[in-house]
């Protein structure tokens, strides 16, 4: 979940009045967030964002925007967008799309901001907003890459092209060296982070002004000059660049909004592709691209368990920042210019909850009469569980990811039909346990200082591959069960297996085995109506001695979903 | 003679020193050694007398015995042949001291982490609901699909979920629910969604990864699920997470589902409510809007606990149309899940998760609940 920090001053001057701790952590909830810490010599207040739809919401001026809406129920208004019937003019800024950009990264999109000096604060937030926006909303630059540069630099119009990697050439940031974008991706930490987004591909982003002055490689770093943006800068141009419009567009009204609630003047850069996009040829960023929502009242009323009238519902969502208008049966909504997140009703309907107050609908309880009820294997391992206390066992719970050492190695065996994880964290978790013994006997490796005899068992899941099933592997519930002592054997755990049977009601055989885990001719399978259900035997000192073992140890497993 | 008069009466018995004149002990000092008597006629004993009386406080233990009548003779442990013959009639029992410490026993005994898992679900029974389980391998479908999370939702990344290497891919996925929901995420179906607008992966829906998450099983059991119905599982789930005191390898959660006509907000909130009170004895609750990417509405439940305090207990939510729908379901469901780890820590007097998983004998031997 997004975490951001926000500078008291910057939050304050946009709140209009600040706030204290209690009052703020009383009033995020209506914008998910949560307090995280107010580090108060650093001034700075640290927010967790919970709703990962909601991108936003993850700047000081989201939160704050959120905040006043409900406050003052007031809506935000931003005259800079441009619509499908109406375009601002963009005063001659173009950013140009050309036709190779599509080989690699087909949209690119930009606006431009003045009237107000960068200060440290706010270059903290702009670095901030891109990072979230490019990390959370935009899969690590995958989709979203954003990039801010001196606008007073720039000879409009920008082209975004997809260049030949071994030829377009710049100084990155934080770099003296003139690099071409593949020596870039070689050499540069964020050419070595980012540079796979665009590897495997023919040409790379480009994105240079028409006086050729290159502003950067999206989306992996930004030039030295016209992409360093410093404290004291007063115009910036704004472009971000992606592999689907909606995404990019939205973005672009979020900072817009931002930049607008922190003293900018917006100034839109008209967009054009050599290809049809959703919104046409030619798009003047920032771009309205929003249809209108609505919902019925009769689903919302049953969906709230209250009778909310058409007025309380325009009125909650007004507290959102959402305009709304009703007439007898349905509620129609203007979807605020940096939101896009309404999919369904039931999106409605959650902005109707939060805005009326979660604390205005009294908890019921469902009427509905239902039979609860434990599960069939639920019910056999409660039974197991109870003969085996019965016979002196301690009941252990054990992790169900292993190692090849835990699991393979030590128990001497070819492991062929375990399940492997294909990404590991660590190689301390890298199989799924197909058995309860190797559990057991790591019980048995660590606690050798426990008084004996030890007497131990779980009922737990194993799994392991399995042809038959749809997914190749099955999911088993099994009991496991060890014993070590110094006069440990067959016989007593022959006596276990037996009583255990007995009180199970169950009838059962021992056949002969070969098992590397076990003593040759003191181990079998149990075989219960004629199917095999069960190993047990006096555990291999050779498996032992791989665990680090030196008590005579037996153990037995059961496969209870055979059993039950 | 002093020697044969000397002589003669030591040969009858030991002749007592103060007895003898001074010439006679002369000559007894003379002849005589002090330890092993080989070459000389005579050897020296030395005697002392000692004398014992009881103290003060022994002459009233005397007179406690006599006065409660026991004389030494008394009989220790019960034996058959004292049953048999009946020798205990003419004998009493000697008493034994309270206060001797036991030896230790090691009993057979539930772990206690299981049996605080055990009364959460028979406390969900007791409210209605009926467990559900499944395979701890699940599929992209219904691990993240169903519950309509688009397949580029971060929590979807190789950095969150573990893949199974081998077989990397389910064969198939039942229909009709594939195409329902690869619909509902491309433009909706007919649920009413305008859906995440992309194109649906049916290569990737396939692979296989470790369960992470509780709901896949709420999900699971949406197509066959019985209205009014309520069911719970408490489900192992695998995260890709470094091991520490506050993350497992893999662990429990505990999800559930009410479908209902007449489900809505109010009866959610009433159910946390009863949750909050039942399961957690919580003093207070309070209710905050969430986000869960497969519920809308959302609400987390916080409670103010006896000991812990105030802390989330839950998250919940009505499910989205967009994964009941798809799934054939027509009714609202409610989807909740409680952190009952926290709670089990608090009850066994842990600290860190870890330690509920221990292979370490004698700590859970050793282990109480509250």
């Amino acid at each position: 979940m997004p975490k951001i920090e926000v500078h008291e001053n910057l939050f304050n001057s946009l709140l209009g009045t600040p706030y204290t701790d209690e009052q703020l952590e009383a009033v995020f909830p209506v914008a998910k967030a949560e307090l995280d810490g107010h580090d108060v010599a650093e001034k700075l207040y640290k927010i967790e964002l919970n709703d990962t739809n909601r991108p936003d919401l993850w700047s000081a001026a989201g939160v704050a925007r959120q905040l006043v809406s409900y406050r003052d129920k007031t809506i935000a208004r931003y005259d800079f967008f441009s619509t499908a019937e109406e375009e601002i003019d963009s005063g001659g800024r173009r950013l140009v799309v050309h036709e190779s950009a599509a080989l690699v990264r087909p949209f690119s999109i930009g606006f431009a901001a003045t009237g107000k000096v960068v200060d440290e604060e706010i270059l903290l937030n702009l670095i901030q907003s891109q990072e979230k926006l490019c990390n959370n909303f935009g899969r690590k630059r995958k989709t979203i890459a954003m990039g801010v540069y001196r606008s007073d630099m720039i000879t409009y119009p920008v082209h975004f092209e997809g260049a030949d990697p071994d030829k377009a050439h710049f100084v990155p940031l934080h770099m003296d060296e003139d690099l071409t974008l593949r020596e870039i991706c070689a050499k540069h930490p964020k050419g070595l982070e980012y540079g796979p987004i665009v590897a495997d591909k023919p040409v790379f982003p480009f994105l240079y002004d028409d006086a050729n002055e290159v502003l950067s490689f999206p989306p992996v770093i930004n030039s030295a000059r016209i992409g360093a943006v410093e404290v004291g800068d007063e115009h910036l141009f704004f472009e971000f660049s992606g592999t689907g419009l909606d995404d990019l567009l939205l973005a672009a009204s979020i900072v817009a909004c931002d930049c607008a609630d922190m003293g900018f003047t917006i100034l839109p850069v008209r967009c054009e592709f050599p290809y049809d996009t959703d919104y046409g040829r030619e798009i003047t960023v920032p771009y309205y691209f929003q249809q209108p929502a609505a919902c019925e009242l009769g689903f919302l009323r049953k969906m709230l368990g209250d009778a909310l009238s058409g007025e309380q519902v325009v009125d909650a969502l007004r507290h959102m920042g959402v305009f709304a208008l009703v007439d007898e049966k349905m509620v129609y909504i203007t979807v605020p210019e940096y939101r896009n997140d309404f999919l369904h009703p039931v999106d409605i309907v959650e902005d109707v909850m939060i805005g009326h107050g979660l604390e205005n609908f009294a908890p019921e309880l469902p009427n509905d009469s239902t039979v609860g009820r434990i599960t069939e294997e639920e019910a056999f391992a409660r039974k197991v569980k109870e003969i085996m206390v019965g016979l002196g066992f301690q009941e252990m719970m054990y992790n169900y990811l292993g190692s090849k050492r835990e699991y393979i190695e030590n128990m001497h065996v070819d492991g062929s039909d375990y399940i492997q994880i294909a990404n590991p964290m660590s190689e301390n978790y890298e199989y799924v346990r197909p058995s309860v013994i190797p559990s057991l006997l790591e019980s048995e490796s660590v606690s050798g200082h426990a008084v004996y005899p030890h007497q131990i068992f779980e009922v737990g899941k194993v799994a392991f591959l399995d042809d038959t099933d749809n997914s190749g592997t099955t999911t088993r519930n099994y009991l496991g069960f060890l014993g070590a002592s110094s006069d440990m054997g067959f016989n007593q755990l022959s006596s276990q297996i037996s009583t255990l049977f007995y009180f199970l009601n169950r009838e059962y055989v021992m056949r002969d085995m070969a098992d590397p885990r076990f003593i040759g001719g003191r181990c079998g399978k149990l075989v219960s109506k004629g199917v095999e259900v069960g190993i047990f035997g006096e555990v291999h000192p050779a498996v032992l001695e791989s665990w680090g073992i030196t008590m005579p140890t037996v153990a037995c497993e059961i496969d209870l979903d055979l059993l039950k | 003679m002093v020697a044969a008069k000397v002589l003669e009466k030591a040969s009858v018995e030991a002749l007592d020193e103060s007895a003898l004149n001074e010439e006679e002990r002369d000559f007894v000092a003379k002849n005589s050694k002090k330890r092993g008597a080989a070459g000389s006629p005579l050897k020296t004993i030395e005697r002392e007398e000692v004398f014992f009386t009881l103290t003060d406080a022994g002459a009233n233990a005397k007179a406690a015995l006599l006065a409660a009548n026991i004389t030494g003779e008394e009989l220790g442990s019960v034996t058959t042949s004292m049953l048999s013959s009946g020798s205990w009639k003419r004998a009493s029992f000697r008493p034994y001291s309270l206060n001797t410490p036991p030896a230790r026993l090691i009993p057979g005994r539930r772990n206690p982490y299981g049996s605080y898992l055990q009364w959460v679900k028979d406390k969900l029974c007791s409210l209605g609901f009926e467990e559900f389980d499944g395979p701890l391998v699940e599929n992209e479908f219904w691990n993240g699909d169903a519950l309509f999370m688009p397949q580029f939702h971060s929590a979807r990344d190789i950095h969150d979920v573990y893949y199974v290497k081998n077989p990397s891919h389910a064969k198939q996925i039942e229909e009709p629910y594939l195409s329902q929901v690869a619909q509902t995420h491309e433009n909706g179906w007919s649920t009413g969604s305008r859906g995440w607008r992309y194109s649906f992966d049916h290569e990737f829906t396939r692979r296989q990864v470790m369960r992470s998450q509780g709901t896949v099983l709420s999900a699971k059991t949406l197509p066959h699920a019985k209205v009014p119905g309520k069911y719970f599982g408490v489900a192992r789930c695998f995260r890709y997470d470094q091991v520490d005191a506050t993350h497992g390898a893999d662990f429990y959660q505990t999800e559930g589902i009410v479908l209902g006509k007449d489900v809505n907000l109010k009866t959610l909130l009433g159910l946390l409510k009863m949750f909050a009170e039942e399961v957690a004895g919580a003093e207070e609750v309070k209710y905050v809007p969430g986000y869960f990417p497969f519920t809308e509405p959302s609400i987390e439940v916080h409670i103010k606990h006896p000991v812990l305090g105030w802390f989330e207990l839950g998250g919940s939510g009505i499910f989205r149309p967009e994964v009941t729908k798809a799934l054939g379901i027509d009714v609202p469901v409610l989807a909740w899940g409680l952190g009952i780890d926290r709670m089990a820590l608090m009850h066994l007097g842990l600290n860190d998760l870890r330690e509920l998983f221990t292979p370490d004998i004698e700590s859970v031997r050793m282990r109480r609940g509250n």
